[in-house]
């Protein structure tokens, strides 16, 4: 491609202007979080960086805090509970997913049946659907079942996240393996589950893995049921947990604020990237309804 | 491979099964729910459209309804835009484009509760909001007050939700043959020519898709609202969503009234899903 000067500078503005609307938010919490108390509202670096802020989210405050956020400090814990939390929901809910909608998968893969049609567009339904909707109701229903304020019920709801789109996303991982595969251990002697499971499900591995960490990222994010579901501080996951640092509309502790965000965010947030190259679905596969 | 219809649905029953328990069921109810009333603690009891009634005639109603569009049309608007140029921009040859297009998807890949985070911080007084302000020579300001807690929000989405667009339509851009810029070169086409007439036609299918889902998500963006200003000041930011969850949860509980206002809602998200669904299918 032929190209001049003018087109040249062009676009390394662009690509400045760029960095800075990706950076600036992002610059700005980074900083905070290993900036030593003092230190947490001005522009620059930090000019003596500190790892403190990731201790006290750790290991309990240093005590150092304790006279301007006295009220917060006794009821917010570390982040070990939340993330634990985050952790065993966003487990669960993987492993549910990945074997509820590999079955379904596959079917909608390989099968044809009366009925396909509108079974795979009830799933797309299902995966685009805003889900505030669903927050009163479900809040109901999980009252009724006894699994209002637990791990558990929580668990179930994210579902509604995880098992539309990894129906989706795995039904092309599918399609792309050779049936010929399946036939040929059908005529040695397979089932057809057995042939699913034993040469479909292997050669699929990436895209199983791919799948199973979208579903994790979508599990860990989600703010909308663990705000209406969980209702005792010992089950909060981490986005409920960080509105503790929000006391009135201002921030109390900045410092550990920013230290959660990054532990909260930066893993998920790479884990996705590093994903993100083996979505075949394109345009839809994993989005997170933003 | 023709397989009976009987053992092919035996596949799918567990994930229409968990689907139906957490959406059909819920979304039954919900109709259900919306015509009765429930006081705390007691059996709720059929009052016909009396919710609906009820909801009609609040002004409430009728601002969180107005807030929404407000909030969804500009904010779909420029995300499209920017997402548009970026993917423009990134569709050029440059040495660290591959970088950059890893980079870009940041904002998209951080979770919506730490994007809240990040703008807690820039809007915060003391922030780096002001501090861009005030090097342009502009006063600081109370980015979540009444009078600029929209704007504020509305960027919070931008700034989270573009690269869905970018991600969409630079697909869309290598999915254009190289050949018809080449044809138009020759018929000595510029590049603005070549943008209108070979890039924006072609990507109009990817852009409506992508404008749909968008639209309808970021009418139903229930953690933006809450986590910055759950609704307020003075219901300045009061969406649809927000509503629901403050009348569901913090105002007395009202379950019915809650979900006759998602039932209310509910047609104009069925339009945009049905257009959506049908567009990606």
């Amino acid at each position: 491609m032929k190209k001049n000067k003018s087109a040249k500078f062009l676009v390394a503005f662009f690509v400045i202007i760029l960095l800075f609307w990706i950076f600036i938010p992002i610059y700005w919490v980074v900083k905070t979080a290993f900036s030593p108390e003092e230190e947490v509202w001005s522009m620059g670096l930090p000019r003596n960086p500190t790892l403190a802020n990731f201790r006290d989210i750790f290991v309990g405050s240093s005590g150092s805090m304790a006279e301007v956020t006295g009220a917060m400090l006794s009821i917010s814990p570390t982040i070990i509970t939340p993330l634990i939390n985050t952790l065993l929901v966003a487990a669960g809910a993987v492993a549910l997913t990945m074997v509820v909608s590999s079955i379904a998968a596959y079917n909608l893969a390989r099968f044809q049946y009366r009925g396909k049609r509108i079974v795979s567009s009830y799933i797309l339904f299902a995966y685009v659907f805003p889900p505030f909707i669903l927050m009163v109701p479900i809040t109901i229903i999980m009252n009724r079942l006894g699994l209002y304020d637990s791990l558990f019920g929580l668990t179930l709801a994210h579902l509604a996240y995880t098992v539309p789109f990894a129906i989706y996303m795995l039904r092309g991982y599918f399609m792309g393996i050779p049936q010929e595969l399946e036939e040929a251990a059908m005529v040695d002697g397979c089932s057809r589950f057995q042939s699913f499971l034993r040469i479909t499900l292997p050669l699929a591995a990436p895209g199983l893995v791919a799948v199973a960490i979208f579903s994790l990222v979508l599990s860990w994010g989600d703010a909308v049921f663990a705000t209406v579901l969980i209702n005792t501080q010992d089950k909060y996951t981490l986005p409920i947990h960080i509105g503790f640092f929000l006391w009135g509309g201002e921030i109390v502790d900045p410092g550990r604020l920013a230290a959660t965000a990054l532990v909260a965010g930066l893993i998920p947030a790479f884990l996705y990237i590093g994903i993100q190259r083996f979505v075949r679905m394109g345009l839809v596969a994993g989005a997170v309804k933003g | 491979m023709k397989t009976k219809t009987l053992t092919s649905w035996f596949y799918v029953i567990p994930a229409l099964l968990i689907l139906g328990l957490i959406l059909i069921v819920p979304l039954v109810y919900t109709f259900w729910m919306s015509l009765q009333h429930m006081p705390i603690g007691k059996a709720p009891t059929f009052v016909g459209v009396r919710n609906f009634s009820r909801i009609f005639r609040d002004p409430i109603f009728y601002k969180s309804v107005k807030n929404t569009l407000i909030y969804a049309f500009p904010a779909v608007a420029i995300k499209a835009i920017i997402g548009l140029g970026v993917a423009v921009l990134l569709n050029q040859e440059f040495r660290g484009r591959g970088i950059l297009r890893g980079l870009a998807i940041l904002p998209y890949a951080l979770q919506p509760f730490v994007v809240c985070v990040l703008f807690w911080f820039v809007y915060d007084y003391r922030g780096i909001g002001n501090a861009l302000l005030q090097a342009v020579g502009l006063k600081p300001i109370h980015w979540l007050g009444v009078q600029y807690a929209m704007p504020s929000l509305i960027l919070v989405n931008i700034w989270h939700g573009w690269p869905f667009f970018y991600l969409g339509f630079l697909s869309g851009l290598q999915s254009i043959p190289g050949e018809l810029y080449e044809s138009a070169e020759i018929d000595g086409a510029s590049s603005w020519q070549k943008f209108f007439s070979i890039t924006l036609p072609l990507l109009k299918e990817v852009f409506l898709i992508v404008c749909g889902l968008s639209l309808m998500w970021t009418m139903g963006d229930f953690v933006i609202p809450k986590m910055m200003t759950a609704g307020g000041p003075a219901d300045a930011t009061l969406t649809i969503p927000m509503a629901t969850y403050k009348i569901a949860f913090l105002l007395g509980l009202n379950y019915p009234l809650a979900s006759a206002y998602a039932v209310t809602i509910l047609p104009i998200f069925v339009i945009l899903i049905y257009f959506t669904v049908r567009s990606l299918e």
